[in-house]
């Protein structure tokens, strides 16, 4: 018993270190992106701390027309809107199709599970073709306007809204209230965890996106933060400080997101499980 | 009274439903239909489609890129499952004896998961690179660097490394959950009858914990044919295309050699194979797993 209790502090203190080597790529980042260029790959503890790289990006990027702030403020726009719109929809769409019983909402319903059988780049080029010919190439709704609405969520909503009991709706339609105000004062709250799982991985996968942006948007000036980053550092690989305090930028609001959301993200994981 | 009601509620169904149903026409439907019709046709974006039959699913099946490049996914898969699954197992095995700072070493490994896709491939590709750091300290105290990305085989092993880092606290604490979910009766039954350590790993938890387990297997197989970033950043698909991926051709095919038709056809392949791989996993693998 003694043996197993020595055993379990060793294995605490092993994972302790791993949790650290594995924040390390993290701390090496964050650091470098303050140490003076010549310091980046020589030393882990910098000499001294500058903001030139940071400064860099605010700035001279102008001159070098990749408008670093821009493009981060274009995706924190095409995020928060895609990200807002997917819990009101999803909200709006799994309430009729798991509580309301009519025919067409149980076939929308089959036809979402349906949907969520084909893997997205499977729709990616013929996508690319229907913005394309809407004319919408290199314009925000580009980045929108398909992923308004997702399957996904809305399949998340539909199978939370199931476990509530019918009494609640019922009693608010008693009340007088309307189907909307039934969707977000009594079935959202009480699904909050479902509202914040969706909202997180719907925010990281549109913030993290790289693939879709890079085919439909070219122009510098409406270019999200990830596929301004990756040609940046195409063309001006030798600026490895700014383009690491590039990174920095980029990856904060998805792990500020997370850190507000760890304890829905937990719940996630345990949800796909099912 | 109860039929008003009724009929309000399904108004509302009907008026909500229907944006949804034009919504998903437009953006799921249309190119749907542009999916069939490009894989049966040549087209270059500006001339009207000709129709080729299976002619692009004849030229797949020749194309030299495309085996060379079901041979990097299988060399992927090879190196990726078994890491990511024995990775992950052990993760989740030492979290259940963690006496304390859980939280942190799940967080720790979670962040990892929340990493942008190209910002962790410019920082792994620095980090790696030729006389980076990580080489710098190998240089230093044994001697030695390694060519992370720039030998063809090693660079395959280097992107499952850095997907590997990405995924174990997601994939780990799925198997962490699923071994909370074994009773533990079980294994106080098995230690009454005397069964030592490595049995009741091998006969009770590996078996009882298949469903987290195929789960995990799953979700790294379809990842792996979804690779697309990390080659596009960091390797460029080779060195001697050894880390070129179907989504990687695909963007080529479609953007670079203005061939929309061939690269939906390769997307099309590529969902195939991947949709046939899981198959094949749950078939050979899945066992159903019931709690009495």
């Amino acid at each position: 018993m003694k043996r197993e209790k020595i055993a379990s502090y060793i294995i605490t203190f092993v994972m302790l270190a791993l949790a650290i080597l594995w924040i390390y790529p993290y701390i090496w980042l964050v650091l470098s992106s303050f140490k003076p260029v010549e310091d980046i790959y020589t030393r882990f503890w910098p000499k001294r701390l500058t903001l030139e790289h940071y400064k860099f990006i605010l700035q001279a990027s102008e001159r070098l027309h990749r408008p670093f702030v821009r493009a981060f403020m274009n995706s924190l726009f095409v995020t928060v809107t895609v990200t807002a719109s997917v819990i009101v929809t999803s909200a709006i769409l799994g309430y009729v199709i798991s509580k309301i019983e009519f025919r067409l909402g149980k076939a929308i319903f089959n036809f979402i599970l349906y949907q969520m059988l084909f893997p997205g780049f499977m729709f990616i080029i013929p996508m690319f073709i229907l913005i394309r010919n809407l004319g919408w190439l290199n314009t925000y709704k580009a980045l929108i306007v398909p992923s308004l609405i997702s399957a996904w969520g809305t399949f998340m909503f539909a199978q939370a809204f199931k476990g509530i009991p019918k009494d609640y709706i019922e009693a608010a339609r008693i009340d007088g209230a309307n189907e909307l105000w039934i969707v977000f004062k009594i079935m959202l709250p009480l699904a909050y965890s479902t509202a914040s799982i969706v909202g997180l991985f719907t925010f990281i996968g549109t913030w993290d996106n790289f693939m879709w942006p890079l085919m439909v948007v070219r122009d510098y000036n409406k270019m999200p933060l990830s596929v301004l980053l990756a040609s940046f550092n195409h063309e001006y690989a030798g600026y490895v400080g700014p383009v690491l305090a590039g990174a920095v930028i980029q990856t904060l609001p998805m792990l500020i997101i997370f850190l507000i959301l760890r304890k829905f993200f937990l719940q996630g994981i345990s949800i796909t499980l099912k | 009274m109860h039929r008003r009601l009724g009929w309000k509620e399904r108004a509302f169904g009907y008026s909500s439903l229907i944006p949804y149903i034009a919504y998903t026409a437009v953006f799921w439907g249309y190119p749907f239909i542009w999916m069939l019709v490009l894989t049966f046709t040549k087209w270059n974006y500006f001339s009207s489609p000709k129709f080729n039959g299976f002619g692009n699913f004849i030229t797949i099946f020749s194309d030299l890129m495309f085996w060379r490049i079901v041979l990097n996914t299988l060399n992927f898969l090879a190196f990726l499952i078994p890491m990511v699954l024995v990775a992950s197992l052990v993760f989740a095995l030492l979290l259940t004896k963690v006496k304390f700072g859980r939280t942190f070493i799940m967080l720790s490994f979670l962040l990892a998961n929340v990493s942008s896709g190209v910002a962790y491939s410019l920082l792994f590709s620095n980090l790696f690179s030729v006389n980076g750091p990580v080489n710098r300290f190998l240089e230093e105290t044994f001697g030695f660097t390694v060519p992370w990305f720039s030998n063809p085989e090693l660079a395959v092993f280097s992107i499952c490394l850095i997907i590997t880092w990405k995924f174990i606290g997601y994939y780990g604490l799925i198997l962490y959950a699923g071994l909370l979910s074994i009773p533990n009766s079980i294994y106080e039954a098995a230690q009454l009858d005397g069964a030592t350590k490595s049995v009741i790993f091998w006969k009770i938890t590996l078996p009882l914990l298949n469903p987290s387990l195929i789960t995990v297997t799953i979700l790294a197989t379809t990842l792996t044919f979804g690779i697309f970033t990390e080659p596009y950043l960091i390797t460029g698909g080779g060195p001697m295309y050894r880390t070129l991926t179907f989504m990687v051709y695909m963007y080529d095919t479609a953007f670079k050699r203005i061939n929309p038709s061939y690269a939906t056809t390769i997307a099309i392949v590529t969902a195939g194979l991947s949709y046939g791989l899981v198959m094949l996993i749950r078939k050979f693998f899945e066992k159903e797993v019931v709690f009495v």
